[in-house]
């Protein structure tokens, strides 16, 4: 995966910062980024992806505020040690289950139906 | 405010420019001004930089009129403007003598990160040319800067380097505008956006609520012009 890809933006899916704070938990949930880990500066992430240092510094500041990240003075800013891994995990499921949910709604097909497809495509191992 | 305009019209003999524009620019404000040709963004760059007077209404940059603040403020025109011998070595030599805030460390810095040819500026394409002069402009130290395009006519590779380096060299305390076609990858380096239409505002936003409303800037900006 290329550094970008992880970090993937839509303009027209909400807030820069709020997409931002959703990348990182995502990363955390699948592994990609481990508690203990380093996060980009502020501006160094800002540069790649061509936004405001300060939408960055105000995802950051989210995070901070969930428990996610934690900034050492002069070191820079980390995933905590005590992240909450299995939340952020169950967060990224729902939110993919939401937005299965409304593709279902507006294929206009049953909740046994939707959840049927579900376990066909797991069955099938398609990844 | 560090840049405001009162109730400004700029009249031309055979075109339209503004009309009674009244706008503040704080400190630490990275503002994207947005609208199709002749909708008034170059006219209202070159008000703020005193390069055209007002027909009516006034406009103050740091308290005072435009030309008695042109220390204080970087302007980056569209025209393409620099002597053909020039190599990046003299315009160096030609910005020192000339600013005195202008940093020659930072300008060669800026040429790396930029990747801009030592050579004439005759033998450079377009988008060298664009990098060259965006180097000479974010190399000078001022808390203002007016940038007129800086993206047109220039490849995506030379917009993307030309945009990481704005990211990377803005300070929070410093004011960008700039002018650009380039909505959909500039957006998210702007905080306000301003829509121009017919010498107007026709939208003053700010980007990251325009977006919590679901609509990008891009979608703004087709609402505005349909």
């Amino acid at each position: 995966m290329s550094p970008t890809d992880r970090w993937i933006l839509d303009m027209d899916a909400g807030p820069i910062y709020v997409q931002i704070g959703a990348r990182v938990k995502e990363q955390l949930a699948r592994g990609d980024l481990a508690p203990g880990e380093k996060l980009p500066s502020a501006r160094d992430l800002a540069a790649l992806l061509s936004v405001n240092p300060n939408t960055v510094a105000h995802a950051y500041e989210r995070l901070e505020a969930d428990g996610v990240i934690e900034t050492k003075r002069g070191l820079g800013t980390f995933i905590r040690e005590d992240a909450p891994v299995a939340g952020t995990k169950k967060e990224t499921l729902e939110a993919a289950a939401v937005r299965y949910v409304n593709e279902a709604r507006r294929l206009g097909v049953s909740l046994d139906e939707a959840a049927d497809a579900v376990k066909e495509a797991w069955n099938a191992g398609s990844s | 405010m560090l840049a405001h305009l009162e109730h400004v019209t700029k009249r031309y003999v055979k075109a339209d420019g503004v009309l009674d524009l009244s706008l503040g620019f704080p400190a630490g404000e990275v503002v994207g001004v947005l609208g199709l040709n002749g909708s008034g963004k170059s006219t209202l760059l070159k008000l703020l930089a005193g390069l055209l007077q007002p027909t009516q209404g006034t406009v103050r940059v740091f308290g005072k009129a435009p030309r008695q603040a042109r220390s204080q403020f970087v302007f980056l025109g569209e025209q393409d403007a620099l002597w053909t011998w020039m190599t990046p070595r003299d315009a160096e030599k030609f910005m020192s003598g000339v600013y005195e805030d202008f940093d020659a460390a930072r300008f060669n810095e800026l040429l790396d990160v930029l990747d801009v040819p030592r050579r004439k500026t005759k033998a450079m394409s377009k988008g060298e040319r664009g990098r060259l002069r965006l180097a000479m402009s974010l190399s000078r130290d001022v808390k203002l800067y007016l940038l007129d395009e800086p993206l047109a006519g220039i490849d995506l590779i030379s917009r993307e380097k030309i945009l990481s380096s704005l990211v990377r060299e803005w300070h929070t305390d410093e004011t960008i505008l700039l002018s650009t076609h380039e909505v959909a990858e500039a957006e998210g380096l702007f905080e306000r956006v301003l829509l121009m239409k017919a010498g107007r505002i026709a939208l003053d936003a700010q980007a990251e609520e325009l977006r919590d409303e679901g609509k990008s800037v891009v979608d703004a900006f087709r609402e505005v012009l349909s």
